[in-house]
């Protein structure tokens, strides 16, 4: 299906999925290990506080991991998206350059020096992803520009290199930091306190708003790099933009919640099936279908075999693969 | 008196109406501290943190098995409202509400007991769990042993911050006179070389600086690998063939049963002198728990070790 993304359509689009994430919210705020009544949870989003262990259940437990998963499902789709378009690819995904495994190498280094550097391990993935992209782009740049095809050989080739650096550091660390850092590499959406959120949550929405902004020039993109300059597009622009805004939006979101798996690569083919190709209607549509998918997956995550938790990369590998081999099927067919 | 004098004493002017405000106003700022200060306490847990430890905890949340061991010894079980999914003793232990597993247990479930404070250990659960319970408001207590006396110094620990001082130091001393009847007549013995198998594809064995390998020394054997680092290295067969234990010990637990004959079929293994001999031996898995159960693994280690005791 093929919507035309004017400015109404994108608007109806992107108002219908909002509303369907609110309520998908909604339901995931009563659901959880410790059965609360419906009337429990909404006296405590109403009261906004209070001591009753409902009101902290709901509004310290369960809504910073919940808004935490719209988060970086947005980002993670919004990346994959751009990724996708940027490299010509419909395999790429946000950690096929490299990102991730730079992400986690920051994190285990953090951690073996210890102390008050490892409390920062954020901060430290955070500046991993970032050294990762800019030494990708180093590497994978072809005459002063982006060539997808060097790029991706660059980053598959670093992802690997980093890879082999993790499970090497891993042998080194001690058993208990292993344990830390194993749930950090499944995927863990439960370590965020409000106050990261905050910073989080306007550093996302400013890189996928930036990333919209070339909407219109990915369409063109996808036509190839010499078409599109032809068109007028700015190529060189464009790609340094969607290359260092999907990056970044990688590494914030992986540096908060470790390396989930299937959203980046799946939300944007899923998107593409029910609103076209056009970016200007993807972007968003990819943006709040991954936040609904990561919110819904982290929910089963932590009912299904409650009161175990299953590491939430987990379930979205589980739960994409069967997606993926329909999608699959559907377009092969 | 004069409207003058009484200024004079409240604005102070003269040294001794001076000094007289001033400890008034300590006096005052200090009666407003001690009772803040009295109860709850900022103690320091076995693993340097600072908690907020409530004077007499009365719900206790166990983040390990050996805690709930622990717990149960010092006659605080009526005060434990939930524990773990692996908190199998002593058997009411199971049917206390559960929180999940030691790595990973529900933050939900435990706010939903209203505890007033965790009991956790570095070596089974994750720094990031305490720290979210610090965050909710729940206080988490750590200990952590890594020899025998390191195991009875948590017990005496535990009973001194939940008020049951005097069970602890009776359990201890039981423990610490038990474990002088099993050392005494092994002074001077030859002490065999052992191997304890954790895993064993790969192999994995214990660190010399675990409790395991405490447990091992006290039992009169000699814990092979005295330089490998961590606490569970793994071994080659290499490394092993030169070391020739004597006895090998494996852990009995429900996931890992391999019979012997496997290990007698094993290359490299079948060239073992513990293994030609069959001096292979399972031990119970209270081995594997620094709680009060561990000295009947010393126990049994020495029966094992030195069958011909008196």
């Amino acid at each position: 299906m093929s919507l035309p993304a004017t400015p109404r359509n994108v608007i109806v689009v992107a108002g219908a999925m909002a509303l369907l994430l609110a309520l998908v919210v909604l339901v995931s705020l009563s659901m959880g290990a410790v059965h609360l009544p419906l009337s429990g949870v909404w006296r405590a989003l109403a009261s906004r506080g209070g001591n009753s262990e409902a009101a902290v259940i709901v509004l310290e437990i369960r809504l910073p991991r919940i808004l935490l998963a719209i988060l970086v499902g947005a980002a993670l789709s919004v990346a994959g998206t751009g990724l996708q378009a940027l490299l010509r690819n419909p395999l790429a995904d946000p950690y096929v350059l490299g990102i991730s495994s730079g992400a986690a190498v920051g994190a285990i280094l953090a951690l073996w020096i210890g102390g008050r550097v490892a409390a920062a391990s954020p901060l430290a993935a955070f500046i991993g992803a970032v050294l990762t992209m800019v030494w990708v782009y180093l590497l994978g740049r072809r005459g002063g520009r982006l060539a997808s095809y060097t790029l991706i050989l660059a980053g598959v080739i670093t992802a690997s290199f980093l890879s082999a650096v993790i499970l090497f550091m891993l042998t080194l660390l001690s058993t208990r930091d292993v344990r830390g850092i194993a749930f950090w590499l499944m995927g863990d959406l439960s370590v965020a306190p409000l106050t990261e959120l905050r910073i989080l949550a306007p550093a996302i929405i400013l890189a996928i708003a930036g990333l919209y902004v070339f909407a219109k020039d990915l369409n063109v993109l996808l036509l190839g790099a010499e078409e599109a300059a032809h068109l007028g597009v700015n190529v060189g622009r464009v790609e340094m933009g969607v290359y260092i805004l999907a990056s970044l939006l990688t590494g914030i979101a992986v540096s908060a919640s470790g390396a989930i798996g299937y959203l980046g690569l799946l939300v944007p083919h899923l998107g593409r099936m029910l609103v076209g190709n056009d970016h200007r209607m993807l972007l968003p549509t990819a943006a709040f279908g991954g936040a609904i998918l990561l919110v819904l997956s982290d929910t089963l995550a932590r009912t299904a075999l409650a009161p175990a938790e299953l590491p939430v990369g987990a379930v979205t590998a589980v739960a994409g693969a069967p997606v993926f081999i329909y999608l699959l099927r559907k377009t092969a067919g | 008196m004069g409207k003058g004098e009484i200024h004079g004493r409240l604005s102070g002017t003269n040294s001794q109406g001076r000094r007289r405000v001033l400890t008034c106003v300590l006096a005052a700022m200090l009666s407003i501290l001690l009772p803040a200060a009295a109860s709850p306490r900022i103690v320091k847990d076995q693993t340097g943190r600072m908690v907020n430890v409530p004077e007499k905890p009365q719900r206790l949340v166990s983040l390990a098995p050996n805690i709930t061991e622990i717990v149960y010894a010092l006659g605080l079980g009526d005060e434990l409202v939930g524990d773990t999914d692996y908190c199998d003793f002593p058997p009411q232990a199971k049917d206390k509400p559960h929180v999940g597993t030691m790595v990973n247990p529900s933050l939900e479930r435990i706010v939903a007991l209203k505890p007033d404070l965790a009991l956790g250990t570095p070596e089974a659960n994750r720094r990031e769990t305490a720290d979210q319970l610090e965050r909710l408001g729940i206080p988490v207590y750590g200990v952590t042993a890594s020899t025998l006396e390191g195991t009875l110094a948590s017990i005496e620990d535990l009973g001194k911050i939940l008020g049951h001082e005097a069970e602890a130091k009776n359990l201890v001393a039981q423990m610490q006179a038990r474990i002088d009847r099993v050392e005494k007549p092994l002074e001077g013995q030859s002490k065999p070389k052992v191997l304890f198998v954790v895993w064993y594809r790969p192999l994995i064995t214990v660190g010399p600086k675990t409790f395991i390998a405490d447990v091992i020394r006290a039992a009169g054997g000699i814990p092979i690998g005295e330089d490998l680092k961590g606490e569970w290295p793994r071994l080659t067969l290499e490394e092993l063939l030169p070391e020739n234990p004597d006895v090998i010990l494996l852990p009995k637990t429900e996931s890992f049963s391999p019979s012997l004959e496997e290990f007698q079929s094993l290359p490299g293994w079948k060239d073992l002198r513990a293994v030609k001999e069959r001096r292979m031996f399972f031990v119970s898995e209270s081995i594997m728990r620094p709680g009060p159960r561990l000295v009947d693994a010393l126990e049994e280690l020495a029966a094992i070790l030195h069958p011909r005791r008196p």
